[in-house]
């Protein structure tokens, strides 16, 4: 539709002289019945229209537009006007308006009113209708039963009926085809022939359609529409000889809407019991099994074909299910049509398919039977192909494969015949992928061990270093006692014991001072404090705090109860000599 | 999110048995025309599998078996060749192998004693065999440190992987190296001639036919130049050759 329309713009771009632009929309007529066609004219008129507008309504078609072009020179003022025409369609019966569509031309805007149309329900005529002979044209459908099975296939007669005097006819289309419960097939025009209806003759153009039955119950087929343009003689030569009339082409067209009426039709069930084999065959068939070669051996391939031909829905028509057949390994079978009519009613199925005996105790392929439905008697009839001999020899022995260091045995001088046979299964997939040792990740994976070795290298390192340093072992020895120390300080503060805790906050200061003056702990004394600690980076500060914890340790052993405070500030100075003393350097 | 997540192998999973169910499909059909003695269709129907992207030892086999029973030894040569890399000691293809070469007619490359058990394992068994091998000896290096009382009795163990992880490796770099070498090519048409340079009106060197493996020694743009093992060597032109990995 798009395409189109651009080319339309495209013409209209090849310059429109300016008069009076204008732009409007119109319908041949506002009234028309089902199936038939009206026609919409959108009209610019004096200038190129920067957009063309489409037409779109629910339940309305706007197909084959065309484009028409005229020009005028009138006293010098050069008119042009371009018409763009679509067929329009109904789907349905009703009221519709077709919208106001607005365009621009030569920069104005012009804007349509809307239109409506309105489609009449499409009768079909009826008995006294037809009989009158006032109806040029109609429809009638007829099915040959009002009750069907359901899945079979039955043929409908459409048949269009034209009055002896229609001069000619042309652009006959079906509009709507409904079958409810069916499936709609194929179709066939048949020989025409001529038929007295009422007090006319009338040509009548019959088509054969297909249906299937899709399903049990009430089922309908129709009411169909279409619509057909006949050629009539104009008013004064209804009376002319036939050849004159064809003779000067004389005539008027007429399109002509046409309907059938609804047919209902009763879809019976398939009855009970069904055969044991039965797929849903339903018509009338004939079997054919041929199976070959019959003389073979194990594992070489048998044919097996089976041709079912007769009449009915081939497409439900399925092989039998084989899973008994233990003994031979059968391939998916090939299905091949040959319809032999043009509505794909006869004709012959034929299955084709390749099975391997497995051992060499099978004598026969076994019977086969074919069940189907036949409508014309309402009865299932089984169909019986039997047995068919088989000689099956066991397979000749392989011999094995040569492996490698396998020279010495007898086999090495035997040449194998053929190839070893192709295997059965398609076995574990697996992607085309790098190889492991191109894969970066993999390649990056393989660290992880040098890793862990360095790892416990280093540590091995840092343990003898350990061993072999005693000053650093008493170092960290220290310094742990001294953490744990703190804390323990910290709780019998809590727990007001003056004397638990300025015993361990003596025992702290000789052990930390020990380590740091490399001396035993016990050779600790306040006087080892003013002789020892007296050097660079030693800060006056710190050994006053040190001299003053020396001195309430002493005091603790003569002097009163301390509260908790008082304590707590005790710890916190020792807490601060102590970090002093390990950033001192040994 | 999180549904996403929990769904998302489950979806990679249905995909993969959907995937695998059209393979087993197609398998089975070409299995078919073999059966039915269409070896040139059921080569095709395994080639079209292959295409697909993935790989079986027994797509592969049945493929250079359908090709072989068609009359095309290279393609077939070229099918079992790269089954073996799959599955290198699978007495199978190793013997239907030997059985197609013997038909080859004209000059052909011999595989080494030395390449041959070079390709008892395939490219990834060797890399996994050194991998562990190199994982072993340094794990075994990292508990002499944690544990030096058990460094005398871990000593001979530790060389003897030590060394395991040297062979391997210059095994897997032997492969690796042939991997990445300039291959194989195995001639595919009924008679080719070689010529002394990569152009058509080159004169003839001499000639090979379906199903010849040659070195290829280098590569000039749709050319492969190659030897047969003999000295001989020539150039022929890509589309009469199938070039695989490896010598």
């Amino acid at each position: 539709m798009r395409k189109p329309i651009a080319i339309l713009v495209l013409l209209l771009s090849l310059g429109l002289a300016a008069r009076a632009a204008n732009f409007s929309v119109s319908l041949d007529r506002n009234t028309i019945r089902l199936g038939e066609e009206a026609t919409l004219s959108l009209t610019f008129e004096g200038g190129q229209p920067s957009v063309v507008p489409e037409p779109t309504v629910a339940g309305l078609d706007f197909a084959n537009p065309v484009s028409t072009q005229n020009s005028s020179d009138i006293n010098g003022v050069m008119s042009f006007t371009v018409t763009i025409s679509y067929a329009v369609v109904a789907h349905q019966a009703g009221g519709f308006t077709i919208p106001p569509m607005t365009t621009q031309i030569g920069g104005q805007r012009f804007t349509s009113r809307a239109i409506h149309l309105t489609v009449l329900k499409n009768d079909a005529p009826n008995e006294q209708e037809i009989n009158s002979g006032l109806e040029p044209a109609f429809m009638k459908l007829t099915m040959p039963s009002k009750a069907i099975y359901a899945g079979e296939a039955v043929t409908c007669e459409l048949d269009i009926y034209l009055r002896d005097d229609v001069q000619n006819y042309g652009n006959f289309q079906l509009t709507s085809t409904p079958t409810d419960g069916f499936s709609l097939g194929k179709s066939v025009e048949g020989r025409r022939f001529r038929a007295q209806v009422g007090s006319r003759v009338y040509t009548v153009i019959p088509l054969s359609l297909g249906l299937t039955a899709l399903k049990a119950g009430p089922v309908t087929v129709g009411p169909f529409t279409g619509s057909v343009v006949v050629v009539l003689p104009e008013g004064g030569q209804q009376n002319q000889d036939p050849f004159f009339r064809s003779f000067f082409n004389q005539g008027t067209q007429k399109q002509v809407a046409l309907s059938t009426e609804q047919l209902a039709v009763n879809s019976l069930p398939l009855p009970d019991p069904k055969p044991a084999n039965f797929n849903g065959a339903i018509g009338t068939f004939t079997l054919n099994v041929s199976v070959g070669p019959t003389n073979l051996t194990v594992g070489d391939p048998l044919t097996v074909r089976v041709q079912i031909a007769g009449r009915g829905a081939f497409d439900s028509i399925t092989l039998p299910d084989q899973s008994g057949l233990r003994d031979f390994r059968i391939f998916p079978p090939t299905t091949k049509t040959e319809l032999t009519d043009k509505l794909g009613f006869e004709g012959t199925k034929t299955f084709e398919e390749i099975v391997t005996p497995q051992n060499n105790d099978i004598h026969k392929w076994p019977e086969f039977s074919f069940s189907y439905f036949d409508p014309e008697n309402g009865q299932y009839h089984t169909l019986n192909q039997a047995a068919v001999p088989l000689l099956v020899s066991a397979a000749a022995a392989v011999p094995p494969p040569t492996l490698a260091g396998n020279k010495t045995t007898p086999q090495e001088n035997q040449t194998p015949r053929d190839i070893l046979p192709i295997k059965e299964s398609v076995g574990p997939l697996e992607a085309v992928s790098v190889p492991l040792v191109f894969q970066t990740k993999f390649i990056a994976l393989q660290s992880v061990p040098v890793l862990a070795f360095l790892a416990a290298f280093v540590w091995r390192k840092r343990a003898d270093n350990l061993a072999n340093n005693p000053r650093l072992r008493r170092q960290r020895a220290v310094a742990q006692l001294v953490r744990t120390g703190l804390t323990e300080l910290r709780q019998l503060a809590t727990d007001n014991k003056p004397d638990e805790f300025f015993a361990l906050l003596f025992r702290l200061m000789q052990e930390q001072l020990g380590e740091r003056l490399d001396c035993p702990a016990t050779a600790i004394t306040e006087a080892v404090v003013d002789e020892r600690l007296n050097r660079p980076g030693a800060s006056p500060q710190l050994q006053a705090d040190l001299r003053e914890l020396f001195q309430l340790c002493n005091q603790a052993r003569y002097a009163p109860v301390r509260g908790t405070s008082e304590l707590n500030s005790v710890a916190v100075l020792l807490e601060r000599a102590v970090n002093e003393l390990q950033a001192l350097k040994t | 999110m999180r549904t996403l997540l929990t769904f998302l192998p489950v979806s990679l999973l249905l995909a993969g048995n959907l995937f695998a169910a059209g393979v087993d499909d197609n398998f089975a059909a070409a299995n078919k025309l073999y059966a039915e003695g269409k070896f040139a269709a059921a080569a095709k129907a395994y080639d079209q599998i292959c295409q697909s992207g993935v790989r079986s030892t027994a797509l592969l086999f049945n493929d250079a078996n359908a090709h072989f029973k068609a009359g095309n030894l290279g393609q077939a040569i070229a099918a079992y060749r790269e089954a073996a890399l799959l599955s290198p000691r699978n007495p199978e293809i190793n013997a239907n192998l030997e059985f197609v070469r013997k038909q080859v007619q004209g000059p052909t490359l011999h595989v080494s004693h030395w390449a041959g058990s070079l390709n008892l394992l395939s490219l990834n068994e060797w890399t996994v065999f050194t991998v562990i091998a190199f994982w072993v000896t340094f794990l075994l290096l990292g508990l002499r440190q944690l544990r030096p009382a058990l460094a005398g009795s871990l000593k001979t163990l530790t060389w003897f992987f030590a060394l395991l992880t040297i062979a391997s490796g210059g095994a897997l770099g032997v492969h690796a190296a042939n991997h990445l070498s300039n291959g194989t090519a195995v001639v595919l048409s009924a008679e080719a001639t070689a010529r002394s340079g990569p152009w058509e009106e080159a004169q003839s060197v001499f000639t090979v036919h379906d199903g010849a493996e040659l070195s290829i020694a280098t590569r000039h743009d749709d050319w492969v130049q190659v030897t047969d093992g003999t000295g001989k060597i020539g150039w022929l032109p890509n589309r009469l050759v199938a070039i695989l990995p490896g010598a």
